[in-house]
């Protein structure tokens, strides 16, 4: 479950948040890392343009880490004109596969 | 080091070593081709030497060497000690394969041969000094996985260097038995030591990885790696001492013990896996632990036979050695190519594209249909050799012999288009 804190802005951006981050794919699984559980909090600041994502990876020195980092970032800018988007990540909790929510796991039992 | 710049680095010796690894494949299937009449006859035998050695270390040496690089770093989460090392390693590690080879092929065991076995010695001791130094950087607890990974490289190592020992031999006899007796132990040491305990220890952090197996346990794998070390060591003192005998039977007993508890982690990760689809490349590197299995099946027949002195045990050891290395190694690794070389191609092109463009994932960088040429030939190649070879059916040889060097052409090509993959990609508002 993603904790979201949303400041200075409209109706929707939740939605909007979701979707955007929905576009980031993990290569390996074929799963957005939403579905994945991999984004913890999402921080939106409207007036500071910034938006700030905790997250994590399924293993420390996954190779497809820093892509996957460095989509989360650039599908944020893609899609929040004129925003700056940060994410840090974080190791703790430590990501399992419970936390795969039940699209997921749909499409992984596929 | 940076984190692009040092990306950048690991692809480059990555690349160097698939790339090598490759050509020495397509060499290996051309030898192959001119060596089938010689397989009928004894494996100490100049062109079986030259074969079996192109194929364990121009081939699955190699392959796994440039694999080890990248994946080191995600089995024992760190850094690679030093990817400089890896580079002298190979610049080593070519030249000695290919003078040890040639001076096999020839049987000329003079200079060139001693001069290419030093030349491989120094390559995999700075190649096991990197892994070394990798595993005891940092201050974390190691784990059963680092301690296969470790111990493989260590039996690789005492291989390497037992070979070159018997290459001296060969001009200047030292050795206090007979030469036959040390390539028995030489090759079970490679076979065993670092291959089987090498793939061991990657695919079982890997494997749970790719399916997402909810098997957390490593019990199994830590019994495994007693047995089978345990086994190696009982089989290199007795064989020593007393060569291929009764003992035997039950030292084989215990290794076989060892592999089973391998394969009873392998059925739990698998029955617990979340993920239920399974990739082409993933079943083929699967599917490669069967022929490890039935070359196992092999080794007490071999032993029945040498026991009694009958000539056919000789036979049925080229049938080990092609299952061993022809059917395990190979199919794995020609799984495990393009299961791995599609994502480092894939960082190079796309990692700061991500997100900006649509892209292909990694995936829809292999190109199926040369990925089925290639796995239809290797299968008609197994199946058509192996029965020819058993049944004494030149033509079958012929034919599985063709059929790998289309796998191989298949391979290098696949291998050599994936390299020279040019960046595609469409905006966002196309989708």
């Amino acid at each position: 479950m993603i904790a979201f804190d949303i400041s200075n802005s409209s109706d929707g951006i939740k939605d909007k948040l979701i979707t955007c981050l929905k576009t980031v794919i993990d290569p390996e699984l074929f799963i957005n890392i939403v579905d994945l559980g991999l984004v913890y909090a999402v921080k939106f600041d409207g007036k500071k343009m910034l938006i700030s994502v905790q997250m994590t990876l399924s293993s420390k020195f996954c190779p497809m880490g820093d892509s996957i980092i460095i989509a989360t970032k650039n599908s944020l800018e893609r899609d929040f004109n004129n925003f700056k988007a940060e994410v840090n990540v974080v190791w703790e909790p430590e990501w399992n596969y419970k936390f795969i929510s039940p699209e997921g796991l749909k499409i992984l039992g596929e | 080091m940076n984190s692009s710049k040092h990306q950048r680095s690991l692809y480059k010796i990555v690349i160097a070593h698939y790339s090598i690894g490759a050509v020495f494949f397509l060499i290996l299937s051309i030898m192959f081709f001119f060596s089938i009449e010689v397989m009928s006859g004894h494996y100490f035998q100049p062109m079986l030497l030259a074969l079996t050695h192109t194929a364990a270390l121009g081939w699955g040496t190699m392959v796994i060497f440039g694999a080890l690089n990248q994946l080191l770093p995600v089995i024992l989460e760190k850094e690679l000690f030093s990817i400089r090392m890896g580079w002298w390693s190979l610049l080593f590690l070519v030249p000695g394969i290919i003078l040890l080879v040639y001076s096999f092929w020839v049987f000329e065991p003079g200079l060139y041969m001693q001069i290419g076995s030093v030349l491989i010695l120094i390559g995999v001791f700075l190649f096991v000094l990197n892994v070394l130094f990798t595993i005891t950087k940092g201050k974390q607890a190691s784990s059963v996985f680092a301690e296969f990974i470790l111990t493989s490289c260590l039996w690789l190592f005492l291989t390497i260097s037992l070979g070159v020992l018997m290459v001296f031999n060969f001009q200047y006899p030292f050795l206090p038995k007979e030469h036959l007796q040390f390539l028995r132990l030489h090759a079970q040491m490679g076979i065993s030591g670092w291959f089987l305990l090498l793939i061991i220890g990657v695919s079982a952090k890997l494997i749970p990885m790719f399916l997402l197996s909810s098997y957390q346990k490593t019990n199994l794998l830590t019994v495994s790696y007693y047995l089978i070390n345990g086994a190696l060591i009982a089989f290199l003192i007795d064989g020593y001492l007393h060569g291929l005998n009764f003992n035997t039977y039950f030292i084989l007993g215990l290794g076989t013990s060892g592999i089973g508890f391998y394969f009873a982690f392998l059925y739990q990760c698998i029955i617990s896996r979340i993920r239920k689809g399974i990739d082409k490349p993933m079943v083929q590197s699967l599917s490669s632990f069967i022929l490890l299995g039935i070359g196992i099946l092999v080794l007490p027949v071999i032993l029945y036979y040498h026991i009694q002195n009958d000539a056919y045990a000789v036979q049925l050891s080229v049938l080990y050695g092609t299952f061993i290395f022809m059917g395990w190694v190979s199919t794995l690794i020609l799984g495990q190519t393009f299961k791995t070389l599609p994502y480092i191609i894939w960082v190079k092109h796309y990692e700061q594209l991500t997100g900006k463009f649509k892209i292909p994932l990694p995936a829809d960088l292999i190109n199926n249909r040369l990925l089925s040429v290639q796995l239809i030939a290797f299968f008609i190649f197994l199946v058509s050799f192996l029965v020819g070879f058993l049944l004494r059916i030149s033509a079958l040889k012929y034919l599985g012999a063709v059929s790998l060097i289309m796998c191989s052409t298949s391979y290098c090509l696949h291998v050599f288009l994936l390299l020279i993959h040019k960046t595609r990609t469409e905006k966002y508002d196309r989708i």
